[in-house]
């Protein structure tokens, strides 16, 4: 057995190989999780906000409500302050979508969309596109670029101090990506780690594989648990650190 | 193992556009619904506490009228009292003040009636004494009488006049 060639068959995106005429189309195990996350996703707003007469769809609106409340006065507002509550609808999408796709990895058999750096990186890349979009739109073009040169830098560090808030800004954004990537790839990793254990000592004697089960599956419901607490702690970092990096281009002076 | 680290671009894309897709989706299916209910809600509780805090001061104010009022009231009655008692002790010093002065005239009176009553009875024994005098000179003058019959006349006359006294 190849442990790495495992792994890799766990972690890594399949693809499934679609054509349209020559274009290659980009269905693969990722992405249709991500449409499926997403119709399941959408499927569980769209109940939370019909406000119907039975005792679950209370509860359930109820729940979207108290959703909205922790978002906005969680996040969005401390983040951004009251400009943000504009911006309410994506941050409540974005961190259900990380969340969903975080959860959807601890289900067997179902990929974990997140350990895949172009899906972290498009979601970073929209975060960042938000970044602009806010800094054009309070500022406007000339005043969103002055934010990237902070106020009382001598005239002569301007050429140095640009291009250095430019990239911290596309470095910001890399990080975004790269944090949830490494996160949910290295927690799948030590969590497939953990159950190849068992097979690799099993290979060499059956009675130190089965001995070596119990300590291992203690570790691994562990590690699920931790696993559980990063699906929710990475959700909610990237949400903050999305509208932190917005409110401070909001509020750059 | 080189694959996690290399961006797949059909993926990346595909992702912004289900992404953006799924955003605008739920906030015109979903967030929208969900945010206006609670801001509707919100609004509705922030009208209500407003409204129980205009009711409150309203009340506030009543009260504080009301006790000014009362306080007005107590100071009206307080004083209302304070000008009867001594309205009444301005005529209590009257009355007895008066009552005295009728006092002192009535005994005044009485003694100017005994005074009156004492000289008119010393008159009336002067005038008796005067006319026994008299009497007695002329029943002397008409008897003769001697000076021992002339005595006897005047001790008659005394006694009759000292009878007259005690009666």
């Amino acid at each position: 057995m190849n442990i790495s060639e495992t792994i890799a068959h766990h972690i890594l995106d399949h693809d499934f190989g679609v054509m349209i005429g020559t274009v290659h189309l980009p269905f693969t195990a990722h992405t249709v999780t991500m449409f499926c996350i997403s119709v399941v996703l959408f499927l569980f707003v769209w109940g939370m906000s019909c406000n119907g007469k039975n005792i679950f769809a209370r509860l359930l609106h109820t729940l979207g409500e108290e959703y909205v409340c922790f978002m906005r006065d969680g996040i969005v507002v401390p983040g951004m302050g009251e400009e943000g509550k504009t911006f309410l609808s994506y941050f409540c999408t974005l961190f259900l979508f990380i969340l969903f796709s975080n959860l959807a990895g601890l289900i067997p058999e179902v990929k974990t969309i997140t350990s895949n750096i172009s899906v972290t990186g498009a979601l970073a890349v929209c975060s960042g596109a938000l970044i602009v979009y806010c800094g054009i739109k309070f500022h406007g073009v000339a005043g969103f670029i002055k934010t990237f040169v902070p106020g009382g830098t001598p005239w002569w560090l301007v050429p140095l101090i640009f291009p250095l808030e430019v990239i911290s800004l596309i470095i910001r954004v890399c990080v975004l990506a790269i944090r949830l990537f490494a996160n949910m790839l290295s927690g799948h990793m030590v969590l497939l780690s953990l159950l190849l254990i068992v097979f690799i000592i099993g290979q060499m004697s059956k009675i130190a594989g089965t001995g070596a089960a119990f300590p291992a599956m203690g570790l691994e419901i562990f590690m699920t648990f931790l696993e559980l607490l990063v699906a929710f702690l990475q959700a909610y970092v990237f949400t903050l650190l999305t509208s932190i990096y917005v409110g401070l281009v909001i509020h750059s002076h | 193992m080189d694959k996690l680290l290399n961006p797949d671009f059909g993926v990346f894309a595909l992702t912004v556009v289900n992404f953006l897709l799924l955003v605008w989706l739920l906030h015109k299916f979903a967030w929208k619904g969900i945010i206006g209910a609670l801001e509707r809600r919100e609004k509705q509780i922030a009208d209500d506490k407003a409204a129980a805090a205009a009711a409150r001061k309203e009340a506030e104010d009543i009260k504080a009228q009301l006790d000014s009022k009362l306080q007005n009231i107590a100071a009206e009655a307080t004083k209302k009292m304070q000008e009867a008692v001594a309205v009444g002790n301005a005529q209590k010093e009257q009355l007895l003040a008066e009552t005295k002065q009728e006092a002192e005239r009535l005994l005044a009176q009485a003694k100017e009636q005994i005074q009156a009553e004492k000289t008119q009875a010393l008159q009336e024994i002067k005038e008796q004494i005067v006319n026994t005098a008299l009497l007695a000179a002329t029943k002397i003058t008409k008897e003769q009488v001697t000076q021992k019959t002339a005595a006897q006349t005047v001790d008659e006359v005394l006694s009759q006049l000292s009878e007259r006294k005690k009666k």
